[in-house]
């Protein structure tokens, strides 16, 4: 693939559309060719900044609390009440967020993505916690995922990058949500963990290392894992597999080629708690 | 989001207005801001709001649990942004044509070096440039708004951009296209007039 046609294809490629092998064949491009990878940075550059600036601010909740009352979501006397003692629970909730920052910094080291994240794929692999939605379609896994964190997460990687969807859900990583998906790598356990990219700035070891380099190969006691930036996201690969498989996976994030869904999604349980650590 | 027990989660048991607000709650800030951004009337942003969510919780029997909630509820959002501005306009007594006419990003002048220079340093010029962001956001084609803010605000794939504005997938494409070189041909221009790119001290913007 040559310049003028790598170039055209830069924002299926910034958007994570577009089918895995376009993606690939894109990225081997970028890694050969540093004109075009300075011009793909400018762009992506831009874009990040145009969206930084767009993005949501906080939800007005005098505001909500008078649409959900007047639409007869909830009822009146309870939005009322809010309204009434909003400003009481703000108080106290500033409070016992003051005193938990003050005990954060107080008593904690910085924390390992990396730790906490092989916590969870043990317990996933061993069966300790079940997988909240299994399904073997990358499609539903990804809509149910949507459906359920509040921060934007991409398709799991497809069988052309040899990951084998199972499953996913929602888990609690160091106190907020994180997605995950569960699958195989030539027959391995192998989970991938999503989080929202602001969250990289709570764990200062994986934040230095991705400033040095684009994707980062560490090992947690017996499991490879990968981390990398994508999209939005901060993203964790883990398990037995090879560390090249691993970086496949990882790349293959968020790129699927459009075709009908699979289907076949389940959901297996009741709705748990989310898994946490 | 903290992790609270079950906050995420939809359960089965539970009565259709605590699984609507469980849906609603996570996205509310961004239902707002994707509303402030689109409708022209900035005081009709409460009532836009409020008749989208008020159609949708009265749809809600119709919404399958599981399926894409985000999709399904800016989908309404959408809908009441467009007859809120069509309302406004014709209150105004303005003219509002089904497809405004929308300038070609091929027929504009495009300055690449004024692009290029643009590209160099877009946090710069984007810092001094809120109104001009809004303004020129408010120039673009409903289409072409409509996709860039559901990319921006909502972080939409393309499939769920034309599911949610009912357009095919190429539409998109297009749209967010045009959307992205208008915003920069607009922004390279501005920071060109008002000397926001160079070397030398910073001007006043006008």
């Amino acid at each position: 693939m040559n310049c003028d046609k790598v170039r055209q294809h830069w924002e299926l490629y910034y958007d994570s559309e577009g089918d895995a092998e376009l993606y690939l064949q894109i990225n081997e491009h970028l890694a050969d060719c540093q004109a075009c990878a300075k011009w793909f940075f400018q762009q992506a550059q831009f874009e990040d900044a145009v969206t930084a600036k767009l993005a949501a601010a906080p939800a007005s909740s005098e505001m909500w609390a008078r649409i959900l009352s007047d639409t007869g979501v909830v009822r009146r006397a309870d939005a009322r009440a809010w309204s009434f003692f909003g400003p009481f629970f703000a108080l106290a909730a500033s409070v016992v967020l003051a005193l938990g920052i003050w005990q954060f910094n107080a008593s904690t080291q910085p924390e390992h993505l990396s730790a906490l994240a092989a916590a969870v794929h043990e317990q996933l692999a061993s069966g300790t916690e079940r997988i909240e939605f299994t399904s073997v379609s990358d499609e539903a896994v990804e809509d149910y995922l949507k459906g359920r964190v509040a921060f934007p997460v991409r398709c799991p990687p497809r069988k052309d990058a040899g990951f084998e969807v199972r499953g996913g859900g929602v888990c609690s990583i160091a106190g907020d949500n994180a997605a995950y998906v569960v699958g195989q790598v030539e027959d391995r356990d192998v989970s991938i963990f999503i989080l929202p990219e602001e969250r990289l700035a709570q764990f200062v070891h994986e934040r230095d290392a991705l400033v040095k380099e684009q994707v980062h190969h560490c090992r947690e006691g017996e499991y490879d894992m990968v981390v990398a930036k994508i999209d939005r996201n901060v993203v964790v690969v883990i398990g037995h597999g090879h560390p090249e498989q691993l970086e496949k996976v990882v790349r293959a994030y968020g790129t699927y080629p459009e075709g009908p869904a699979v289907k076949g999604a389940r959901i297996t349980d009741e709705p748990r708690k989310p898994l946490a650590v | 989001m903290p992790a609270a027990e079950g906050s995420s989660l939809a359960k089965p048991s539970d009565d259709r207005t605590a699984r609507f607000l469980r849906h609603m709650e996570p996205l509310q800030a961004a239902l707002e801001a994707y509303c402030r951004r689109s409708v022209h009337d900035q005081n009709a942003v409460g009532d836009v709001l409020q008749e989208a969510t008020g159609k949708a919780f009265r749809d809600f029997h119709l919404y399958a649990e599981g399926t894409n909630f985000r999709a399904w509820i800016f989908r309404y959002l959408n809908l009441e942004i467009y007859a809120g501005n069509r309302a406004y306009h014709r209150q105004r007594h303005e003219a509002l044509a089904e497809e405004p006419i929308v300038e070609e990003v091929w027929e504009q002048a495009i300055d690449e070096p004024l692009i290029e220079r643009l590209l160099d340093n877009p946090e710069h010029v984007l810092s001094h440039c809120d109104d001009v962001l809004a303004k020129a956001i408010a120039e673009l084609g409903p289409m072409e708004r409509s996709v860039l803010l559901l990319r921006a605000i909502g972080q939409f794939k393309h499939r769920e951009m034309a599911d949610i504005l009912g357009v095919p997938m190429g539409t998109i494409m297009s749209a967010l296209s045009r959307a992205r070189a208008q915003l920069r041909i607009r922004l390279a221009e501005y920071a060109s007039e008002n000397r926001l790119f160079g070397p030398g001290p910073l001007q006043n913007p006008k």
